[in-house]
């Protein structure tokens, strides 16, 4: 129980610092307005010229839901990766590594924190805008569902930045992977486009990866609870989670003999 | 005077390039990072269209040329005036110190003080969608590099008028966030999606048509609007983000923060 303390006590701190500027966390929280304005006119026009309410099984404030929901994840994402990389470029990390703490956990935790406020304004303004161009949202019942599966989806996203991170053991320079790895989220995972609109091919293989699982998944489930997919998507985030998970902490201790190799 | 100035600016470029080159392995992880970067998000329109033909007119052809105009001038601009997304950030730290106490053009010398080498990638990427677009009649060239000039001028002083907000309500970082997203993002969408109301907003307050949409179809096809559009909203930014900036720099306090910039 010990162990879970500290990391408990770091995520409290955190958190605290995080709350100390909340003018500042909701002038960032704006940014999902512009893209909220956006999307509800391009899918506005696009279920326009179709003529339809549904496409893809999607009607059109059930897709403009969807895509708030995908972009608070997408905004609250772990932001993991810059500050590994920077304590690998800077040696920071030597200091690091001698304190009484696992330095994944210890990132897990200040990194939820970063994230949960984050979350939760971006959540509450875009529901605001989406509410106010498109009507209530979807059934209340599904919101806990989508809860837990925006819990998992922050975790995968959280193993999947920091491995970023650890790259620069090896390259250094980290951005090209950020980057890479945020547009694959965004048409892998569903970000941009739900991924029924996807080819049936590309499809198949997004469905399988985990941006799917990190993205679309809960998305996808805010709109359309229901038991069985919120099962599903749990078990196939757990999987990830394992693989994932498995990999960097692979990653990291051979990171971090490589560095002592080097002298720090 | 001019050719001073320019020999400077040509200098500053050279050096700031020097320096990226010297790390060759993050260097072209940059470029060829970026060309990925933006070939998978441009990946969204294919998918997009293959559900409709077009949307009120604009087809994949015309998001190609957009994505070419912003690519190009985004990549330009960072590369060469890579500063303009820091403004806020040296204000706000007292680092206008350095640029006073040298004997050159505060904001041209402020502006060119730092390059994106990923701005080279932006470019390349440009290159291949206008190729892709096959608007290559000699007159759609011209236009095309006029509008590339006139997308990354308003992009330049568009987020320097933003950023010298710094002057008067202490740190516009994320004011500068807040509006580099809105011009990118209104940017590299289609003008008809918007109503009147939002097109009218997005030209003369966050000039984001002015940036992608316009400038794509003026080099479709020559228009005396187009041309006037363009040409005034450049000029007129310009000018505001000059006398901005100008003015904010007589209430700048000095931060004590005189240091060699290396």
């Amino acid at each position: 129980m010990r162990p879970f303390n500290k990391y408990w006590a770091i995520f409290k701190i955190q958190l605290l610092n995080v709350m100390a500027y909340p003018s500042e966390l909701l002038g960032r929280s704006f940014s999902i307005i512009i893209f909220m304005l956006v999307f509800a006119s391009l899918w506005r026009t696009a279920y326009g010229i179709a003529g339809t309410d549904t496409l893809q099984g999607i009607t059109l404030p059930g897709m403009l839901w969807y895509l708030m929901i995908a972009e608070t994840i997408e905004l609250s994402r772990p932001r993991v990766s810059t500050t590994i990389s920077r304590q690998v470029k800077t040696g920071e990390l030597a200091y690091v590594l001698n304190k009484p703490y696992n330095f994944l956990a210890y990132h897990f935790s200040t990194s939820f924190a970063d994230s949960l406020f984050r979350m939760l304004t971006n959540a509450l303004i875009g529901g605001i805008v989406v509410s106010l161009m498109f009507g209530s949202p979807p059934p209340a019942w599904g919101w806990p569902l989508a809860a837990i599966a925006l819990i998992g989806a922050w975790a995968l996203n959280f193993c999947m930045m920091a491995l970023i991170g650890l790259a620069a053991f090896i390259t250094e320079e980290i951005s090209s992977f950020e980057w890479i790895f945020q547009k694959a989220l965004f048409i892998l995972g569903g970000m941009m486009i739900p991924l029924e609109f996807l080819p049936g091919w590309l499809r198949t293989v997004a469905e399988r990866l985990p941006f799917a699982y990190a993205m679309y998944g809960p998305a996808r489930l805010f709109i359309d609870p229901s038991l069985e997919g919120f099962y599903s998507l749990l078990a196939g985030q757990l999987v990830w989670l394992l693989v994932l998970g498995g990999a960097l902490a692979l990653a990291y201790n051979r990171g971090a003999r490589y560095l002592a190799v080097n002298g720090g | 005077m001019l050719k001073r100035e320019l020999t400077f600016l040509f200098a500053l470029w050279r050096a700031n390039l020097q320096g990226a080159m010297e790390f060759r392995v993050s260097f072209l992880l940059q470029i060829f990072g970026m060309v990925a970067n933006n070939l998978l998000y441009f990946a969204f329109w294919p998918v997009f269209f293959s559900h409709f033909d077009d949307i009120h007119g604009w087809t994949l052809n015309d998001m190609l040329i957009v994505m070419a105009i912003v690519s190009f001038s985004w990549g330009i601009m960072t590369f060469l005036f890579g500063n303009f997304n820091f403004i806020s950030e040296v204000i706000a730290n007292g680092r206008l110190d350095y640029y006073l106490s040298l004997p050159r053009p505060v904001l041209t010398h402020l502006l060119a003080s730092r390059s994106n080498v990923s701005g080279l990638g932006d470019i390349a990427f440009g290159v291949v969608a206008y190729l892709l677009s096959g608007q290559f009649q000699p007159e759609q060239i011209l236009r095309l590099l006029f509008g590339v000039c006139i997308s990354g001028t308003i992009l330049l002083f568009f987020m320097t008028l933003v950023h010298s907000l710094t002057f008067w309500v202490g740190n516009a970082t994320e004011l500068g966030n807040l509006g580099v997203n809105a011009l990118l993002t209104f940017s590299l969408y289609p003008i008809t999606i918007f109503d009147n109301t939002a097109r009218f907003f997005l030209i003369i307050f966050v000039p984001a048509l002015l940036v992608g949409s316009v400038p794509a179809q003026f080099v479709k096809a020559f228009s005396w609007q187009g041309l006037v559009q363009l040409s005034l909203g450049a000029l007129v930014l310009t000018a505001l983000a000059i006398t901005v900036f100008t003015r904010g720099l007589r209430r700048y306090e000095s931060g004590s923060a005189i240091q060699v910039e290396v």
